[in-house]
């Protein structure tokens, strides 16, 4: 379970960043990336947090993760606050980007066991849930051979074993599909849907209409930090006035 | 406490990278010793070939001066060059045609015959073979000097010994360790420092700005692992680097110290008091605080760059501020004292040239810990804090 109340983050801005961003931060001293957003995600529920890039999902993500402190507002992840019990959640947690995030120079049996050893598993309780991740994931033919070495598609098995291996009650997925093939983005849907089947809570961000329809509950729109839409996938079809999901959602957040 | 785990994660995959392995143990291997070696035996074979080398020499003034001439004739190794244009001497010394001219003055006899100084002018090229020529020729001007000297005293009926007023009798109390151990006792830590921070460089480097440029710094982030302990699992690594490195170079050089046949026995005795275990547990009490204070700064200084590329660029400068103060230390008239036992990287390169020469003062060198120790700890402490700041660790 994921609660979020009235969350806010603010970034200070350097002298660098606002010569970077151009004339119109000049005089600002913070930028707000996220701003007093509410929601929740409640077990065997995927929600999806959909918005284009920089409108705030990574922020959200990562302060759920506790990456990062909220500047406002506050987050419970399986009753524990972000903030004050940040181990607790991370033990929860499972987390997972895009980017594959593995260690080039370990095998995916080093890579899997150092998550667990971190997550403080039991050797006994590791040998059997890594047997049976790498039975499901068909992992056995690769799993002494060095990452670097890996196929993408061999790469992605191997992040969804490490973010999976201990078992975490809360999935984050943040914009995992981006630059994947269509093969590697299906197992990743496929497996963000067994999430929600063993009664997990799933959080997902996309910037793609057509992956929240494939596989949410819920979903929240967010855009330049703030949300346009939080509601089931059945309210929104229903709210639809615009003939396509893309469209609705452009509508949604320039006609705001 | 997670340190272990990300320690033991950290250094498998720092050894299983090849530029690591390059920086940690090829290099400190073979290049100190290579270096060595090379540059002595260059050194031995240019003064042995200098010595050996048949000096080709122009007289001018030989009918005024033809005892000194003939000392140079009969002189072993040494070729006279008969006529030569006197305006394009110095030419002929700079194109190495010749090596060098002696010329006599007119006056030479004259004044020799009144008891007074004849001038006799040497040109030569100072540059070549370490200053050699100079003194093969001045050497045989010297015994013909003598000669001279000898007969004027004697026409004189004077005892020879009255050209010199004193006896100067040098005893020099310092032992043959002070003094090889001050002359090049600096230079032991100066390897260890210089080693230690090309150690660890590149896995400080890789272990913070790579984890970012990777994309894995999340991965381990949403871990259970506290940032305190992510961060020093990694400092232990970096520093491990840095001293693994360091003992490599120094096993290497004496490796190749021990490849010299002519050392003389004092040099082989200060070695072995070195390498005695409690002159090298004080070393290594230096360094090893000293190798922690700039494992730190580099880790930090990763940590905060964007990539891999940024942080090289923002390391590679501080081999100069860590590689001024080294060599500093190894400079002779510079002493441990109240000041310098407070300056970082110096005080290591002169407490150890102390502790090596047997004449070490144990409240500088307390006061040298400490300030070694208080800095290494200065610098753990900021390299941790600096990993919790958001501002650093998602700076993009």
């Amino acid at each position: 379970m994921i609660e979020i109340k009235s969350l806010s983050k603010e970034f200070k801005l350097t002298k660098q960043h606002r010569r970077e961003l151009g004339e119109s931060f000049t005089d600002k001293k913070s930028i707000c990336a996220v701003n007093d957003i509410s929601f929740s995600c409640k077990p065997g529920q995927i929600f999806g947090l959909i918005g284009p890039n920089g409108a705030g999902k990574t922020t959200t993500l990562r302060m759920v993760a506790t990456m990062l402190k909220p500047t406002h507002g506050s987050i419970s992840v399986c009753g524990h606050d972000t903030v004050h019990a940040n181990q607790q959640v991370r033990k929860k947690i499972g987390f997972m980007t895009g980017q594959t995030a593995l260690y080039d120079r370990l095998t995916p049996n080093e890579m899997v066991q150092y998550m667990a050893e971190l997550h403080g598993m039991k050797k006994d309780l590791f040998f059997q849930r890594r047997q049976s991740l790498f039975d499901l994931l068909d992992m056995h033919d690769f799993a002494d051979r060095r990452i670097a070495r890996l196929s993408t598609g061999m790469k992605q098995k191997t992040s969804i074993a490490r973010t999976i291996i201990h078992d975490p009650e809360v999935m984050i997925f943040d914009e995992p599909t981006s630059g994947l093939d269509v093969m590697t983005s299906r197992a990743i849907m496929n497996l963000i849907r067994s999430c929600k089947d063993d009664g997990k809570t799933v959080l997902f961000s996309t910037h793609r209409m057509g992956e929240i329809n494939q596989v949410c509950d819920h979903l929240a729109i967010i855009y330049n930090g703030e949300l346009y839409f939080n509601g089931s996938l059945n309210v929104f079809k229903e709210e639809m006035t615009q003939p396509t999901f893309e469209d609705e959602f452009i509508f949604r957040v320039e006609g705001k | 406490m997670k340190i272990w785990i990300i320690f033991k994660k950290e250094l498998k995959d720092i050894l299983r990278d090849r530029r690591t392995i390059m920086m940690m143990i090829v290099f400190p291997l073979l290049l100190a010793p290579a270096l060595i070696t090379v540059v002595s035996k260059v050194q031995m074979m240019q003064m042995k070939k200098a010595q050996e080398k048949k000096l080709k020499l122009h007289f001018i003034g030989k009918e005024y001066a033809p005892n000194l001439y003939q000392d140079f004739v009969s002189s072993e190794r040494i070729i006279m060059i008969p006529y030569l244009q006197k305006d394009s001497i110095q030419h002929y010394i700079q194109d190495e045609f010749i090596d060098a001219v002696i010329e006599v003055s007119s006056h030479y006899n004259l004044a020799l015959g009144q008891n007074k100084k004849a001038s006799i002018k040497v040109y030569f090229k100072g540059s070549d073979s370490m200053g050699i020529t100079k003194k093969r020729v001045e050497q045989i001007i010297k015994e013909r000097e003598r000669f001279i000297i000898n007969e004027r005293m004697a026409r004189l009926h004077l005892d020879i010994d009255i050209v010199d007023a004193f006896e100067i009798d040098r005893v020099d109390i310092s032992s043959s360790q002070e003094k090889i151990g001050k002359a090049a006792g600096g230079f032991l830590p100066y390897i260890f420092i210089i080693f230690g921070f090309m150690g660890a460089m590149y896995p400080g480097l890789d272990l913070g700005a790579g984890e970012k440029e990777r994309g894995t710094l999340e991965t381990i982030l949403s871990s259970p692992a506290s940032r305190f302990d992510i961060v020093m699992g990694k400092f232990l690594v970096v520093l491990s680097a840095a001293i693994a490195t360091s003992f490599i170079a120094i096993g290497g050089l004496y490796l190749a110290v021990q490849q010299f046949p002519d050392i003389p026995v004092e040099i082989l005795q200060v070695i072995q008091d070195v390498l005695s275990l409690k002159v090298f547990l004080m070393i290594m009490g230096l360094v090893i605080p000293a190798s922690a204070f700039f494992s730190a700064i580099i880790l930090s200084l990763s940590i905060y760059a964007k990539s891999f590329k940024e942080a090289q660029s923002i390391v590679a400068p501080l081999n100069i501020i860590i590689i001024f103060p080294a060599i500093i230390g190894t400079l002779p008239g510079i002493e441990l004292n109240h000041t310098t036992a407070l300056i970082p990287v110096l005080n290591v390169s002169l407490a150890a040239k102390d502790l090596v020469a047997g004449i070490i003062d144990p409240i500088l060198m307390a006061e040298v810990y400490g300030s070694l120790f208080f800095l290494a700890g200065l610098s753990i402490w900021f390299c941790v804090k600096w990993f919790n700041r958001e501002e650093t660790i998602f700076r993009n």
